[in-house]
């Protein structure tokens, strides 16, 4: 016991005398939370949040032409810009303008849009009444067309976000019109006709809830996602002081002085362990303390923790030991400092990737999800979401938490069987 | 209470993976309680590699090893105990103060509290670094950390020190100051094995001396009795080269 607590010691003075490695282990992860929780905020929060320029161009001059600008003009998301400083806009300054990158979107509603919309209508109520032989009252060839330009650097999801938007309110219009002309077109049939009306209202009322039976003060939001994403990540990025730790003793020659001294690989490698663990949860509570009182100062929500706090400790505990365990098998296989910090920085990259932390899984083709599940950070995200999206709690949580120990001891025991391998050929 | 002598090796064999000749090929040697012994040889001979496996560092292909009786393939753990190791390599976490290295490797062999605090003030006053105990090692000088180096390997008062060549690239003061501790350590009944490079120092200081070279023992004997036992004999300088030759040894 008393060689354990004196390797701990040494650990622990090794690294507060390592201002580099604490900057890597403690800032660059908070400054990490901060950066990619600003950015990807954007995207979490409702799009009447950020504001699209758009130009448009109305050749209709009748309802169409008219609705949809209200309408544009109306939701909060879009600036709608009908004329340049210096001149009327023409379809070919939209197309200009929206190629060259100074605007996004470009929209321009055709001549005739409505009186096409219109001769539907009235078609459709001449039909009904004479039958499918009825005469053509009106030019039903024509079609109402909206033309939309893009800006070739817009994101695909982006432009279908746009696109989706603009389809739920022009049929809305389109609807009123036909709507109108209906009305207009049946009046002339019947003996006392009513008031016109401007088009029927919708009877179908959405509402979105949040799945979970547990706790509901959680609201899915950018904190809520990236503070457990990339915490996950910064506790695993501790590979590069640790495996830096393993292979400078290596090669110093402490790490044969050691193997002299009585005691063994397991006490060595234990010290390491615990004082890296302690310097995962730390990193942890660190980050807890970023969600709830540092980014609500950059104009995000607080995190907000849930009422399981025991979970979000053990969760937190399994994963530093996995990402340790990591860490030490790859500065005891590493054979140089160069081959340990480019082979775990970047195979940390990649099981970030694959387990969900830059794209969430869900979004990945069917190929990608499958693999997410080898990846130990996937494991950890999944438990983390468990808590804090899902409200759950330890039960919920246990296959995660289970999977990660089983992670860490494999890794673990690997890294003890190739270190006293290797120094005993 | 039976005494066994500080070193049995027989017939000694190591063969590392990959290698087509053996580093070391059937080496024998015993070395009495109480001896200087040093073990001698040019580049790659295979002094490094028979230290190694005396101290438990390096696994034998076959052969046997004892260490004051104990066979090191079964009582591993009961030799560390026993011996101190001072290898070549300045093995001290630089980041550390010279205390807190030495607190720690004195914690390793079971020394603690008030003991443990006594024995590392003695030990830097008799090397003369009791004013620097409380700077960190990457400040030392190449001297000092050689001193510190070697009070790590006799900090727990071995029976058997190891060196492999403690007094490479320091000042001839420092130097001075480790020949005289070792001889005052082995005046005081610790056997002392030694590998060097410098023919005059292991002149001075052993008692019993062994050239190796390419793996095998070429000769081994007391210097005093070597010198001018034949013509061209004049000193261990001599001896070792007549007897590994004047050809570079690359490795």
């Amino acid at each position: 016991m008393n060689r354990l607590l004196a390797s701990i010691k040494k650990e622990f003075l090794i690294l507060v005398r390592d201002w580099a490695g604490l900057g890597l282990i403690f800032l660059m992860p908070m400054v990490l939370v901060l950066v990619m929780t600003l950015i990807q905020d954007a995207s979490f929060r409702k799009l009447d949040e950020t504001k699209i320029t758009l130009l448009y161009l109305d050749e209709d001059h009748d309802t169409l032409g008219i609705e949809v600008k209200n309408g544009l003009e109306k939701a909060e998301y879009f600036e709608v810009i009908t004329r340049l400083a210096d001149r009327e806009l023409d379809e070919k300054a939209v197309l200009g303008q929206v190629a060259q990158g100074n605007y996004q979107i470009g929209i321009v509603i055709r001549k005739g849009s409505t009186d096409a919309i219109r001769a539907r209508g009235q078609q459709m109520v001449q039909q009904n009444i004479f039958g499918p032989d009825a005469p053509a009252v009106a030019d039903t060839t024509m079609k109402a067309r909206i033309i939309i330009y893009y800006d070739p650097a817009m994101k695909n999801s982006f432009r279908l976000t746009v696109r989706n938007a603009l389809e739920v309110f022009t049929s809305k219009i389109e609807a009123g019109i036909m709507f109108q002309a209906l009305s207009a077109e049946l009046a002339q049939y019947l003996p006392d006709p009513p008031a016109p009306v401007s088009g029927p209202g919708s009877s179908i009322s959405y509402e979105e809830i949040y799945a979970t039976d547990a706790f509901t003060e959680i609201i899915p939001n950018s904190v809520q996602h990236n503070v457990p994403a990339w915490t996950i990540f910064a506790m695993f990025f501790i590979i590069i002081p640790l495996t830096g730790n393993l292979i400078k003793e290596r090669e110093s020659g402490l790490a044969t002085r050691l193997l002299v001294m009585p005691g063994n690989q397991f006490q060595v490698l234990g010290a390491k362990v615990t004082v890296y663990v302690m310097v995962g949860l730390v990193q942890f509570i660190l980050m807890l303390i970023l969600g709830k009182m540092l980014l609500p100062l950059f104009d995000l929500p607080s995190l907000v923790l849930g009422p399981e706090k025991l979970a979000l400790f053990l969760m937190a505990l399994a994963t530093t030991l996995a990402a340790t365990g990591y860490s030490v098998l790859v500065g005891t296989v590493a054979r140089t400092h160069d081959q340990a910090a480019v082979f775990g920085m970047v195979s940390v990259i990649i099981l970030a990737a694959i387990g969900g932390i830059w794209v969430p899984v869900f979004m990945m083709p069917n190929l990608m999800q499958a693999t997410s599940i080898i990846s130990p950070l996937n494991w950890s995200l999944d438990g983390f979401y468990q808590i804090l999206l899902r409200g759950g709690g330890i039960r919920e949580i246990v296959s995660n938490l289970a999977a990660l120990f089983v992670f860490y001891i494999i890794t673990l025991t690997a890294a003890i069987w190739v270190s006293s391998r290797r120094v005993r050929m | 209470m039976p005494h066994y002598p500080a070193i049995e090796v027989l017939d000694l064999i190591k063969t590392y993976k990959g290698a087509d000749e053996p580093a070391l090929n059937g080496v024998s040697l015993i070395v009495p309680e109480g001896e200087i012994f040093g073990l001698l040889g040019p580049n790659g001979a295979g002094k490094t590699t028979t230290i190694n496996i005396l101290c438990g560092i390096l696994k034998a292909t076959a052969g046997s090893v004892k260490v004051s009786g104990w066979e090191s393939r079964q009582n591993g753990e009961e030799i560390k105990h026993i011996i101190g190791v001072v290898p070549q390599d300045i093995a001290l976490y630089p980041s550390l103060t010279a205390h807190e290295n030495l607190h720690f490797i004195g914690s390793m062999y079971g020394l603690k509290g008030k003991q443990l605090k006594e024995r590392v003030n003695q030990c830097m006053s008799m090397f003369g670094l009791e004013k620097y105990g409380n700077r960190l090692i990457r400040t030392y000088s190449g001297g000092m950390k050689r001193r510190i180096n070697l009070i790590a390997g006799i900090l727990h008062q071995p029976r058997i020190l190891f060196l492999d060549e403690p007094t490479v690239g320091i000042d001839v003061q420092s130097r001075t100051v480790i020949i005289d501790y070792l001889k005052q350590l082995n005046s005081e009944g610790t056997t002392i094995i030694y590998s060097s490079h410098y023919m005059e120092e292991a002149e001075l200081l052993c008692s019993s001396i062994a050239i190796i070279d390419q793996g095998k023992i070429i000769t081994q004997g007391r210097p005093l009795e070597m010198i001018g036992s034949q013509p061209g004999y004049t000193n261990l300088e001599s001896i070792f080269l007549i007897i590994t030759g004047r050809k570079l040894r690359d490795h």
